[in-house]
């Protein structure tokens, strides 16, 4: 390899090719033969899988950190490097891709196409739905309880997918500015498209107010992408050239205020409080496969960016051992997001709201271990926020078979045990509550960093998040033990929720019983 | 060796056996007999073939915490090994009785489980060479002797008696837990051995000492219904009559007794803890043996002698000097297993055919038949102390022992040799009364049956029981020619002239009031009951215990539960209140949250980010300083 210019291991860039080639082929699958939706679907399965192979396979032999596109030593440096916590990150998008695709299966409007712009049109089951309804115990109203599904067809949707999780791939791996600009766009963009492809007026203004919040934040990540050029003369998010930066005393405030103007940027796609708006609107106003699509792969594409950029500032040492402007940044961001998203989850009588302003809330848990600003802290965010989409999938994945209003879940323990038991563990694995160990452990690790790091003070505070985020999730859990009301509509049967909601439940369990599975994907 | 765990083992494996096969009746009847059974054998053989010095027997992997060493161990010294034979052998009769008792039970099977663990549990008290495992069988003793007086909880009675058994023994285990703990750490080791040679070497803490020993003390007077805890025991009769044979006469009462006299080396040491143990023994043999006479019900009258008998097995070890050893006490535990446990079945099964226990129901039941009659008769030589039955024999020499302290110089041994002289004048004129409310003629009975009736209808199995008992009653003494217990069969006879003396006088007495002031009747030879007699309408005083109960009720009770309601609306108006404070600060900060997020516009998203932006800006100007 001596005389080539940049050496290419094709193998650590399969989790951001698989996706983004899968997606132009299901494209090119949907303009030659629009009808065939199964093989359209099949290639962005297989595009997800090829790229969660592309993860395992270095993992098995031991590898915690993907290089690619390295220039020769000895001056040599990486243009696509995991660093420690990507790996898990990118195996985090890719199960969440799979099981988002999984549950817009339901969503098809394939069979039954509706006018774009009526709302409320109620969807006929097929013959194999019903069939499967009486098998399988669930029975009753057909009518999609959750308005009418997605439009543009299943290469549309399955290519937006695919997309969004390759830009959360790319960017858990992507070091120079511009590669992790265009990713972070990625990851976004499409999210809004599936938004407004419901079609209904509310998915109209959900997508409108994502996106005006979307352009905005964009603009301020522009900026302090092109600030942090300024201070440090580099197109990469070098630690070598931050630590320069940070030591010239003119170049300081404007690396600072990069990253500042970064994380601004960040925390929209992160709903982190004050940029949090647009969620509950758009989770509400999308459907429930594409609002677990944004609670999900965004937020960890989010993560992925909010730690390419840290990982660069982590090792600048403040007057006193920390760079403290940075890290108050954060640890308020952190504590007024958290605080403000328990807060009014607590007041939610929809469930998707309900889970919009958990996911701001659990943002804000994301950001706690970050203030730490030391390697340990990116780490735990990375586990915190795997561990949160898995807990989250399985809630998501559980509404359309029972309904989006509160009350509708009375009783579901004894009138669906198994339905409800899952249920039970993502919630109280989002509280961080046994038996969900694997959100208590992520609880545990992200506030280890945080104590670590010596910050007491955002500790206390973060344990009074806590037991506000246990009355949270428990006020849905008691409706779960509580009596069914008694007009409560029966629940729905749907094929590809039954597998989503399998697969992340298996996931859900298999990580709470063997938690290391998660804590050991970190280097 | 393990044939010591099997000891205690079998019947404790027994208990659940007996649970799972409570669906059959004749396989738990089997595996409750066979499991005690099977005990007594290993526990008679193991008395045979013991070893001298015991060896000492594992029981599970020793406890090592550093600073605390936790063996395990049993040990099957001679008065052990006598005692658990004894003990086998009462719970033996106790299974093979309420096979019949409770024929027509519809929960016999959980009441037989629950003798075979309460035996098995007394067994390991009793074979235990470790504080904890004495503790353990202790604890379960006390849970078993709730379960059993609350057998027939279907009524409000048995409920309370076991309820009040169970609060008095635990309050008074507080003692004793505590008393085991200081013994334990000071000695660094739970073993007996360890623990004796620890505090008996002349650097030990007297003081600390006394404190342990004072505590345990009032553990065991708790368990063994000695004042102030007397009340539970005559109310225990609530429970069926094998389960007060059982609690009375071999275990949970007695128990105290067997673990004070394994830590006679130690307790002879400390004056304020054999003080505490001879005044109240001393107190509690006199009062109860007056309760005991003035009992309207013959069964509460056993279970008031029971009272008053086992203060006279711990007022031995209260008195003995060092020299004589803890051997008396244990005899008389010994002795008293046969002949109480005798008088208690015998009783039951006359209650049985009289339909009833109280002194009118079983009067004149006696003449009806006469191994009935024969086996209370000796029962109650044997409770009076009359010469060369059990009772006899070891009576006396608890009042040498207690002689030999007087003589000493030990004023706590004055006190309970001179209580002894007088309980064995109550003991014996209650005695009498008993004897004669029973076998009175039966023309003169007020109940409905006739003279005429049959012959109550006596078992083989009941008789069985009553004979071996009866034959343990009569040849027990026979255990002096061994020498497992220690005593020697020396006769003090000034003594022994003394006792019978004095136990002639109470049952003379009793024979004299039984006489009818009547003259007519006096000459038809006709017998009152001499406690009616005497007390006329104060027995009611005499059945409620001297309302010790409301005692127990005002001074303990109330002021517990007082305290539990301050402390509870404390919690509720401070400690809850301030987290209701909190919800509802919470819960408007929702709803003034959600309401300011209603307004979903796209615009409204837009200013909060312009104001995010603003703030970013002044936080890097503030930076840039």
């Amino acid at each position: 390899m001596s005389g080539t210019l940049v050496s290419v291991d094709a193998l650590a860039l399969l989790p951001a090719l698989a996706p983004a080639a899968g997606a132009v082929l299901v494209l090119v699958v949907d303009a030659l033969a629009p009808r065939a939706g199964l093989l359209a679907r099949l290639l962005g399965f297989a595009g997800l899988v090829a790229g969660l192979v592309g993860v395992v396979l270095p993992l098995t032999s031991g590898t915690r950190i993907a290089q690619s596109l390295c220039t020769p030593a000895p001056e040599g440096r990486c243009f696509y490097d995991t660093g420690t916590a990507g790996l898990l990150l990118q195996v985090g998008a890719l199960v969440a891709g799979i099981v988002v695709l999984l549950l817009l299966r339901d969503h098809d409007t394939e069979d039954s196409p509706t006018p774009f712009g009526l709302s409320g049109d109620p969807r006929k089951p097929t013959d194999t739905e019903l069939a499967t309804m009486s098998s399988s115990g669930l029975s009753g109203d057909p009518i999609n309880q959750r308005g009418p599904g997605q439009r543009g067809g299943v290469g549309v949707t399955t290519a937006l997918v695919l997309t969004t999780v390759a830009g959360a791939t790319t960017v858990a791996a992507a070091v120079d500015l511009g590669t992790w600009l265009v990713a972070l766009e990625l990851a976004t963009l499409p999210g809004i498209a599936l938004v407004a492809l419901r079609g209904t007026e509310r998915a109209a203004h959900g997508a409108m107010s994502l996106l005006t919040t979307a352009l905005l934040s964009a603009a301020v990540t522009v900026v302090g992408a092109a600030l942090w050029l300024v201070a440090t003369h580099d197109v990469t998010f070098s630690p070598v050239a931050a630590a320069a930066a940070w030591a010239n005393t003119p170049t300081r405030p404007a690396l600072i205020l990069a990253v500042v103007l970064l994380l601004a940027g960040l925390g929209f796609k992160l709903s982190a409080v004050p940029f949090h708006q647009w969620t509950p609107q758009a989770y509400a106003g999308s459907s429930v496969s594409v609002a677990a699509l944004l609670a999900t792969v965004s937020k960890i594409a989010a993560v992925a960016g909010l730690i390419a950029v840290l990982r660069a500032v982590v090792g600048l040492a403040g007057p006193s051992g920390h760079p403290h402007q940075l890290a108050l940044v954060v640890a308020v961001l952190a504590v007024v997001t958290m605080t403000l998203g328990n807060v009014v989850a607590l007041r939610q009588d929809d469930v998707v709201r309900l889970l919009a302003w958990s996911t701001i809330a659990q943002a804000g848990w994301v950001l706690l271990p970050l203030a730490a600003l030391s390697d340990a802290g990116l780490r735990s965010a990375a586990t915190y926020v795997v561990a949160y989409a898995v807990a989250s999938l399985v809630a998501f994945a559980v509404v359309p078979f029972v309904g989006t209003q509160l009350a509708a879940y009375g009783g579901l323990l004894r009138r669906h045990p198994l339905l409800g038991g899952v249920l039970v563990l993502g919630l109280v694995s989002l509280a961080g509550l046994p038996p969900g160990i694997l959100g208590l452990v992520a609880k545990v690790v992200a506030l280890r960093a945080v104590m670590d790091g010596g910050l007491w003070p955002l500790a206390l505070v973060a344990v009074a998040n806590a037991v506000l985020g246990i009355a949270v999730y428990l006020r849905w859990v008691a409706v779960l033990f509580g009596d069914p009301a008694p007009d409560a509509d029966p629940l729905v049967s749907r094929r590809g929720g039954r597998v989503g909601l399998a697969l992340a439940a298996m996931l859900l369990i298999v990580t709470s019983v063997v938690p290391q599975l998660v804590l050991g994907l970190l280097a | 060796m393990g044939l010591l765990l099997a000891v205690v083992a079998v019947p404790a494996l027994a208990a659940p056996l007996g649970l799972l096969a409570a669906r059959s009746r004749s396989a738990a009847r089997a595996v409750a007999v066979g499991g005690l059974g099977i005990a007594l054998v290993l526990a008679a053989y193991a008395l045979l073939t013991r070893s001298d010095p015991a060896d000492l027997v594992s029981t599970f992997p020793a406890i090592d915490t550093g600073d605390l060493r936790i063996p395990l161990q049993l040990q099957g010294t001679g008065p052990a090994l006598l005692i658990a034979a004894v003990v086998a052998l009462v719970g033996l009769a106790v299974q093979v009785y309420s096979v019949v008792y409770l024929a027509d039970d519809d929960r016999y099977a959980v009441f037989a489980a629950t003798v075979s663990l309460f035996t098995a549990a007394m067994l390991l008290v009793v074979l235990s060479s470790d504080l904890v495992l004495t503790l353990v069988g202790w604890e379960v003793m006390g849970w078993c002797s709730y379960l059993l007086i609350g057998h027939w909880s279907r009524r409000e009675g048995p409920r309370r008696a076991a309820h009040k058994a169970f609060i008095v023994t635990r309050v008074a285990d507080i003692g004793f837990v505590l008393g085991v703990v200081i013994l334990a750490a000071g000695a660094g080791s739970t073993a007996y051995d360890k623990v004796l040679a620890y505090w008996t070497q002349g650097s030990a803490d007297r003081t600390l000492l006394s404190l342990a020993l004072v505590l345990l003390v009032i553990g065991v007077l708790g368990k063994s219904a000695q004042i102030p805890f007397q009340d539970w025991l005559p109310d225990a009769m609530e429970g069926p009559t094998p389960a007060s044979a059982l609690i009375h006469a071999a275990t949970m009462v007695a128990a105290g007794t067997f673990v004070l006299a394994q830590l006679f080396p130690i307790l002879v040491l400390s004056t304020p803890a054999r003080v505490v143990l001879a005044v109240s023994t001393a107190l509690t043999m006199v009062l109860s043996a007056i309760t005991a006479f003035g009992q309207s019900d013959l069964k509460r009258l056993l279970a008031w002698s029971t009272v008053s008998q086992v203060a006279v097995m711990l007022s031995a070890l209260a008195s003995a000097p060092a020299s004589v050893g803890s051997g008396p006490g244990v005899l008389h535990l010994y002795a008293h297993a046969f002949f109480k446990a005798l008088l208690f079945l015998t009783i039951g099964w006359l209650g049985v055919a009289a339909g009833g226990t109280s002194a009118k129901a079983v009067r004149g039941v006696g003449r009806r038949s006469e191994l009935l009659r024969v086996a209370f008769l000796f029962g109650l030589l044997a409770l009076a102390g009359l010469p060369f039955v059990v009772g006899g024999v070891s009576k006396e020499a608890v009042i040498a022992a207690a002689h030999e302290g007087a003589q000493a110089g030990d004023p706590a041994a004055w006190v309970v040799f001179a209580a002894l002289l007088l309980t064995v004048v109550l003991t014996a004129a209650y005695a009498a009364r008993a004897y004669l409310v029973v076998s009175a003629p039966t023309g003169e009975r007020d109940g409905a049956t006739s003279a005429d009736d049959p012959a109550p209808s006596v078992p083989v199995g009941v008789s069985t029981v009553l004979a071996v008992l009866l034959g343990g009653t009569v040849f027990g003494g026979l255990v002096l020619l061994t020498d497992l217990l220690g005593v020697n069969g020396g006769v003090d006879l000034p003594i022994l002239v003394l006792t019978v003396v004095l136990a002639l006088v109470g049952a003379l007495l009793a024979w004299r009031l039984s006489s009818s002031p009547d003259q007519v009747r006096r000459s038809q030879a006709v017998r009152v009951d001499p406690a009616e007699r005497l007390l006329g309408s104060r027995m009611a005083m005499f059945d409620n215990g001297f309302g010790i109960d409301r005692v127990y009720r005002v001074l303990v009770a109330s002021p517990v539960i007082a305290l539990a309601g301050l402390v509870a609306a404390a919690d509720d108006s401070i400690v809850d209140a301030t987290g209701r404070v909190a919800a509802r600060g919470v819960t408007w900060l929702g709803r003034t949250s959600h309401t300011r997020h209603e307004a979903e516009r796209p615009a409204t998203g837009l200013v909060w980010v312009g104001a995010a932006v603003v703030v970013i800006g002044a936080v890097g100007v503030l930076a840039w300083r």
